[in-house]
């Protein structure tokens, strides 16, 4: 009896234990795709693409289609273009390189569900029989043309082996200009992305994760600087273990920049550094400053006129405006020298909207769909924008009975996929 | 000289505690129905920081998990073997230098206030169990461009197995180790202390 007991101690004990979970972005070398022969492909082969696939073998891991498209970073002199493929199932996607060996178009990376810790790795192939010359020909595609993807998918770091094939159908929805917005600059840090959010390095995953704009978390430092985080303290949630506890703004940008790293080992970025990756490495179109602080906006208004001017000089497609997400932060922002004419996100009622001249308007999603009062919003030649959806029947929901004109999101790549499969 | 000064005291010690623990001596067991008292505990010794992940990967070649620890409890001592009470005192969880990507240097010190309710059980005569919870008021102190401390709260518990010697009818020399975890921040902080017990109020 005591020899039971004490094994349940022992068991009790070593449960209790906290996991910690993990899912690493998978090794991803392919010698075929390495090849010195392989090619990169053209715009046009990319741009054709793009589209909506229904997956035959697959299917019972990533659901029953997929929409494929490009995103890209720029780095520097150079551009990356990755494929992105975002599925009905378990918030799936994949994010894979594409080259073109001979007349076959190769296709690299990897997949991830982010409902749990599943990934691995993914080798893609459309050679001729599939329909590879109709994308690598120089001619727009036609309805005839008929092409498909075939290739296998692994779990972990395992050489795939498992089939996967999908065949295109039609091509994205793309009728009416549609926000999809990244909360925390991609995701959170909680569903371990390769990045941590309100990171340089999530920034420049979200597009790859569907998003065509961001929500940034801003802070002040004891000493003023405008920084990316999340909560009001330091914690175990969002930074490394560094003996420093407490309010953010108890600690000056020197402070934080030498000894704090968010999760996955970044340092806690300067909203300059990070509209700086937004203007000149992603194709993001929408920046939301959600404020999190109480304080003069002044310094965070400045930075966002030096780079929405920024933007435009370069011929980049972008608004950088204020979120507003309470009374509070509202009498700071009306306390801005013309703020009528600052471009802001306003999450309070109507009539608050109105007040701050708002280009925006953004209620929470739980006051339900509001087609009325959406309508009377876009009447007024303003936007309204949905935020937090992150269940997948709920995005589906609010796109196929709504009429926002954005939705927020931990999930993007789940609004991606139910948008641009739209019908 | 200053050797042998030590030799005579610890012998004086020796003397002094066996003398007194002739007579019946300090129990935490209950003696008889329907006497109660308040103990104090106060323990000083040192401890260790054995969670992992404490300090930036960086710095972790500079981290001391070294740290002292000094406590108080009252415990109240009824006529049945579970005893209630509060602990509380001070601790450094660990302390760290480092130097900047300019060789300016600084350091960082955790310590904490615990403060928390503790039951506990005598096993035997003389070895006691303690187990309690509540919330440890951590501080961060930096040294780094500029001086800054930062505090905050996190819930924590405590469990600890001490043995005394009694030295007289209401007083005890203990040696407790003990285990506190503020949870909420994942700190953990093993310690060894020695502890004068002391049955200050009976009724």
């Amino acid at each position: 009896m005591k020899q039971l007991i004490t094994i349940a101690y022992i068991l009790l004990i070593v449960t209790s234990c906290r996991r910690e979970f993990v899912a690493p972005v998978p090794n991803t070398d392919w010698d075929l795709f390495n090849s010195p022969t392989a090619v990169r492909l053209t715009r046009l082969t990319m741009n054709k693409m793009e589209g909506i696939y229904s997956f035959g073998a697959g299917a019972d891991v990533f659901g029953d289609s997929t929409a494929l498209k490009w995103s890209y970073t720029v780095s520097g002199n150079d551009t990356s273009y990755k494929l992105s493929m975002f599925c009905e199932k378990q918030a799936a996607y994949f994010i894979l390189e594409g080259k073109r060996l001979d007349t076959s178009i190769l296709l690299n990376g990897y997949w991830r569900k982010l409902v749990n810790t599943e990934t691995g790795r993914v080798r893609l192939t459309i050679n001729q029989v599939n329909g590879s010359n109709y994308l690598i020909s120089p001619s727009p595609l036609n309805s005839n043309n008929k092409f498909a993807v075939t290739g296998t998918f692994s779990y972990g770091d395992a050489v795939p082996d498992r089939p996967v094939n999908i065949q295109y159908n039609r091509s994205l929805n793309r009728t009416t200009p549609f926000q999809i917005i990244a909360h925390r600059g991609g995701g959170r840090t909680a569903d371990i992305l390769p990045a941590s959010e309100n990171s340089i390095e999530i920034l420049k995953l979200a597009p790859q994760l569907g998003s065509t704009g961001v929500e940034i978390d801003v802070r002040l430092t004891k000493d003023g600087i405008p920084i990316l985080y999340h909560d009001a303290r330091l914690n175990e949630r969002l930074v490394q273990k560094s003996g420093l506890l407490g309010p953010i703004e108890n600690y000056s940008y020197a402070q934080l920049n030498t000894i704090v790293r968010l999760k996955n080992g970044e340092r806690i970025p300067t909203l300059r550094d990070a509209l700086i990756t937004i203007v000149v490495n992603t194709p993001l179109n929408l920046v939301w400053l959600d404020i999190k602080y109480h304080g003069s906006l002044q310094t965070v208004a400045a930075l966002q006129a030096e780079f929405q001017q920024k933007a435009n000089n370069m011929g980049r497609t972008l608004e950088i405006m204020i979120g507003i997400p309470d009374e509070e932060v509202q009498k700071n922002f009306l306390a801005l020298p013309n703020s009528a004419s600052i471009p802001s996100i306003n999450e309070l009622s109507p009539e608050k909207v109105i007040q701050t001249n708002s280009k925006v308007w953004a209620p929470r999603w739980t006051l339900g769909l509001q087609n009325e009062e959406v309508a009377a919003q876009q009447a007024q030649g303003r936007r309204a924008y949905v935020w937090t959806l992150d269940i997948p029947e709920n995005i589906q929901q609010f796109i196929l009975e709504g009429r926002f004109d954005g939705i927020l999101s931990n999930y993007p790549s789940v609004v991606a996929y139910y948008h641009y499969a739209k019908k | 000289m200053q050797k042998n000064r030590h030799l005579i005291f610890f012998y004086f010690l020796l003397f002094t505690i066996t003398a007194y623990t002739q007579e019946e001596g300090f129990t935490s067991q209950p003696t008889k129905r329907g006497e109660y008292s308040l103990v104090a505990y106060i323990s000083g010794g040192a401890g260790y920081y054995i969670s992992n992940r404490g300090v930036p990967h960086q710095f972790r070649s500079n981290i001391s998990n070294r740290g002292r620890i000094g406590t108080v409890r009252v415990m109240w001592h009824p006529d049945h073997l579970l005893k209630v009470g509060l602990e509380t005192g001070y601790l450094t969880f660990y302390t760290y230098s480092f130097e900047d990507s300019v060789r300016n240097s600084g350091n960082v010190r955790l310590s904490a206030t615990p403060l928390l309710v503790e039951w506990t059980m005598a096993v035997t005569k003389r070895i006691n169990l303690f187990a309690g919870s509540g919330v440890y008021f951590l501080k961060t102190h930096l040294d780094y461009a500029g001086k800054t401390s930062s505090t905050q709260v996190s819930v924590g518990w405590m469990a600890a197995a001490s043995y005394i010697h009694p030295l007289s009818k209401d007083i005890g020399l203990g040696a407790e180790i003990k285990w506190m975890d503020a949870a909420e921040t994942a700190d953990g902080f093993i310690s060894a202390q020695v502890q004068l017990i002391w049955k200050f109020i009976k009724w």
